[in-house]
């Protein structure tokens, strides 16, 4: 009985999540986190500011490509710059050894010169599961109505060897739309990386 | 500074890029042949190795991960392929499913040597891999792999060829003759829509998938749901997502059936249709290798047939079984039971028509149930398989020498507590009872008999779900049962048998020999088993037959001192089946006997006859030898006659040392699980199984038919030396 329970609500968990999965062209959820610092981090609360989310996991190669090379940040200061949030979510499970405690998150912050506006602490995959983060990195572009604009892959480079400064970044081309009122070219891909390490 | 740690090995990793394999994963390149002639196209095998619970992945890695690139550097004269990628597994969790391999896997590439080479040469042959391992965490490796090639005047087949070939089966077969369609099931929600793909094989049951090639504008999603088939096929829902542009007209990938409990995959490219199909589409062929040249894996492509054709093979096998030798004699026993009938009862011999029909469907539901339940516990099921059990062979062989004796007239059958009279024979006397035990006997007798017709259709059905094995074995019991009814429906035609008379008592006895013979045959199964030991058996069949004679004269037919006799029936009968049967002969875990059907040169003049392993042939392949390779079993009368009549003979003996074939034999008596894969790779359920593979390496065999001519095997021949 007692499992019986469990799984229709297992069941009825899933076909929440997927009812509530992010599409492309509709509202972005709304969300609640916690961030390295304690912060409470609420998307609502960004209105108004065109907000990028990307799933991260520095052991992936194909993050730590990202920032090993210095990419990543340069991004986040230039539009930083331009008045955007961006948001990253490590969805990481506490028993996997790619975890970070909020100590050792600050301290990777600091020694990665890691310039963005929060990282949300999401060890429970509740913020990852939301919006069917399925890769590091996974990246989504919100505009300022808190529409979703774009998900998919960072770039159009899936390796992790290759230089992110000279791939076509996807991210960077929504928000200079964006900025520039123009339709975003594109506006859905396919991300690549390694998978989220949910819990099982 | 812990997570510096952590990272430590990534970073070490990135910066040592070029050692000789990565933390997890053993790179290695093969090659099909050490030395290749100008022209030729050999197989390179890229094999890795990754430790336990590390996985790489496939072309298509699915929601995450990285496909295995190789870059070549090649020599001028030297071109390659696109990879061959053996099938993948669909790996967890099931959120962000990949497609990859643990373990091992190699990815196979043809290398197509110039025409223009000269021989001598020494070829260096280079190739940059770089691929992502993964377990908790990923690692991107990267190394670089070397072979060397010489060219000669011939191609010489290395030791590594019968590794690369193994993979090389692994590869998806071209899958046009499953006619693959699909079309969408609704208009798109969002970005997703479903789509459905259907093909159709005559199997419903195995694990039926789609891996779908990468596309860039995208996606089909791992999940698979099935549908129930309209056509005797499969359907699947796949759930396409499109990242932009318009909707796909066309996907492609890979249909992934359980076949004999073996994951097979086929090379599909499927146009998408707007609505659900009515006429047939057939599905459009996607290249496979990509030199056109190279020698094409794979397994023969598995017989598409209809689930009525199928049937009606089964129902034809059946009928045929009815004059084969080994069930003729029930047959005939059945005949003289019409015949006792057909006088005054005419109703009666329906019924009882209809009781036998029941006794041979009820058995042949049981040997369903058996198939099934062998099926699902994992083991190989194949047809006469009874026959490999020496405790089977012992039954049936005390069984047969019974019905012999009773048939002689040595002693009766009492059934239903009467005893019947002088004339009233188990089966002559046709009570109910003895119609119904006609009916399991004719089955029991009938298995080892493989007829031609039986065969596809029971190979069809060991690779069948529950139900249709069920349906397939009932069509061939109604085969078996079907004149019975039929004659006994109309007894009109019973009018064109001869009347009975005095006769029938002789013909009965006289029956009672092929009776004899079939025991006989029995003893000589049995041998394989217990060795010079079945000596005990003939003593306990002996003492048998002395024990029925002694019931039938004292017991059944005399008038005084019964107790005595039925004590000593007793005792010759616990005695004999005591000391023969347990204590001497073991019966019931027989010793195993050194394998007979090996290597046998005490063969003058025969053929030189070497013992069968896939490594045997592709050595033999690999030294420019064509093969003849004959799966058999000590109980397989077809394949005693095929070796007598066609193989076994000055012809083909002549043509096999014209050609230096090498001939190799699989026994099949005991049902080792190497031959069983190798029937189940052609669709056949049991031997004969007669292959003739070309003498180039890889080259796919011949399959010969059940029933052979020495002119079909000299044809085969022929073919494969050219």
């Amino acid at each position: 009985m007692i499992m019986k329970t469990a799984f229709a609500l297992v069941a009825a968990l899933t076909m929440a999540s997927v009812a509530m999965a992010v599409e492309v062209g509709k509202p972005a959820p709304d969300f609640t986190g916690t961030d390295i610092n304690g912060k409470t981090i609420r998307l609502s609360d960004y209105k108004g500011k065109i907000v990028v989310i990307e799933s991260y996991n520095s052991d992936c190669p194909y993050c730590h490509n990202h920032y090993a090379t210095g990419a990543a940040q340069e991004l986040q200061k230039d539009l930083a710059a331009k008045g955007v949030v961006w948001l990253m979510v490590n969805s990481v499970n506490p028993k996997n050894m790619s975890h970070r405690t909020p100590e050792q998150a600050r301290a990777e912050w600091t020694s990665q010169k890691i310039a963005a506006t929060a990282w949300i602490d999401d060890s429970s995959g509740t913020l990852g599961h939301l919006y069917g983060m399925k890769t590091t990195p996974d990246m989504y572009v919100i505009d300022k109505n808190g529409i979703l604009v774009y998900h998919g892959a960072i770039d159009n480079q899936p390796d992790p060897f290759h230089n992110p400064r000279t791939a076509d970044n996807y991210v960077r081309d929504a928000v200079d739309d964006l900025m520039t009122g123009k339709q975003i070219a594109v506006a859905e891909t396919k991300p690549y990386g390694c998978s989220v390490k949910y819990a099982d | 500074m812990r997570t510096f740690l952590k990272l430590l090995p990534v970073v070490l990793l990135v910066l040592a890029g070029n050692a000789a394999h990565a933390a997890h994963t053993q790179v290695q390149l093969l090659l099909s042949a050490n030395t290749v002639r100008p022209g030729d196209t050999i197989w390179a095998g890229l094999d890795m190795k990754m430790d336990p619970d590390w996985h790489t992945y496939w072309k298509n890695p699915g929601a995450a991960g990285m496909a295995t690139k190789i870059q070549w550097q090649l020599p001028p004269g030297v071109t390659v392929g696109d990879i061959q990628w053996p099938l993948p597994e669909k790996l967890p969790p099931a959120e962000i499913t990949t497609y990859g391999y643990n373990n091992e896997v190699m990815l196979l590439v043809p290398l197509k040597i110039a025409a223009d080479l000269k021989p001598g040469m020494v070829l260096d042959l280079k190739a940059n891999v770089s691929w992502l391992e993964c377990k908790e965490a990923c690692i991107p490796g990267k190394t670089t792999v070397a072979a060397q090639l010489n060219t000669g005047r011939d191609t010489e087949v290395s030791a590594d060829a019968a590794t690369i070939n193994l993979w090389k089966s692994k590869t998806p077969q071209p899958g046009v003759q499953l006619a693959s369609h699909a079309w969408w099931e609704k208009p798109a929600s969002g970005d997703k829509r479903p789509l459905i793909i259907e093909w159709s094989v005559p199997d419903k049951a195995a694990e039926a998938d789609f891996f779908p090639y990468a596309a860039n504008n995208f996606d089909v999603q791992p999940a698979t749901e099935n549908l129930a088939n309209r056509t005797g096929g499969f359907s699947l829902r796949k759930t396409v997502q499109k990242f932009s542009g318009d909707w796909p007209e066309e996907i492609s990938g890979i249909v992934v059936m359980e076949i004999n409990g073996q994951r097979q995959g086929f090379d599909v490219k499927v146009s998408v249709g707007d609505q659900v199909p009515t006429g047939e589409i057939t599905s459009v062929p996607t290249s496979g290798a990509g030199v056109s040249t190279a020698p094409t894996g794979g397994v023969p492509v598995l017989p598409v047939q209809p689930l009525w054709r199928m049937l009606l093979y089964a129902f034809i096998g059946g009928l045929i079984l009815n004059i084969m030798p080994c069930v003729l004699p029930v047959i005939a026993l059945k005949i003289l039971g019409f015949i006792n009938h057909a006088q005054h009862e005419p109703g009666r011999v329906r019924v009882l028509g209809l009781i036998y029909a029941a006794g041979v469907l009820v058995s042949f539901l049981v040997l369903a149930g058996v198939v099934i339940g062998v099926k699902a516990a994992g083991h190989h099921a194949g047809w006469g398989m009874q026959f490999g059990s020496p405790v089977f062979v012992v039954c049936l062989t005390t069984l047969i020498t019974l019905v012999a004796l009773n048939l002689f007239g040595v002693f009766e059958v009492t059934l239903g507590g009467r005893t019947l009279s002088a004339a009233g024979q188990l089966a002559s006397k046709q009570g109910a009872p003895g119609a119904f035990f006609n009916g399991l006997l004719a089955t029991a007798l009938a298995t080892p008999c493989t007829a031609p017709f039986l065969a596809p259709a029971l190979g069809f059905a060991f690779a069948q779900n529950s139900s249709i094995i069920v349906l397939i074995f009932l069509s061939v019991g109604l085969g078996l049962a079907a004149p019975y009814v039929v004659l006994s429906w109309n007894p009109a035609w019973l009018k064109f048998l001869p009347k009975p008379g005095a006769w029938m008592e002789k013909f009965k006895i006289a029956m009672g020999f092929p009776m004899l013979l079939t025991a006989v045959w029995l003893f000589n199964l049995a041998a394989d088993d217990y060795g010079t030991n079945v000596l005990w058996l003939g003593v306990f069949l002996v003492l048998l037959a002395f024990a029925t004679w002694i019931f039938g004269e004292f017991v059944q037919r005399g008038r005084t001192g019964k107790g005595i006799a039925v004590v000593i029936v007793l005792i010759l009968l616990i005695g004999g089946y005591a000391f023969a049967l347990e204590n001497q002969l073991h019966w019931r875990e027989p010793v195993a006997m050194a394998d007979s059907t090996a290597a046998s040169p005490a063969n003058p003049g025969g053929i030189d006859w070497q013992s069968w392993s896939p490594e045997a042939v592709a050595k033999a392949q690999s030294e420019g030898h064509p093969v003849l390779v004959d799966f058999t079993a000590n109980w397989c009368l077809t394949c005693q006659v095929n070796k007598k009549v066609a193989i076994e003979v000055p012809s083909v003996r002549k043509k096999l040392r014209e050609i230096n074939a090498v001939t190799l034999v699989g026994d099949y008596t005991h049902f080792p699980e190497n031959i069983t894969t190798e029937l189940n790779r052609y669709s056949r359920a049991g031997v004969p199984l007669v292959l003739v593979y070309p003498k180039d390496v890889g080259a796919q065999p011949i399959v010969l038919p059940e029933l052979l001519t020495p002119g079909i095997v000299l044809d085969a021949l022929d073919r494969a030396a050219r």
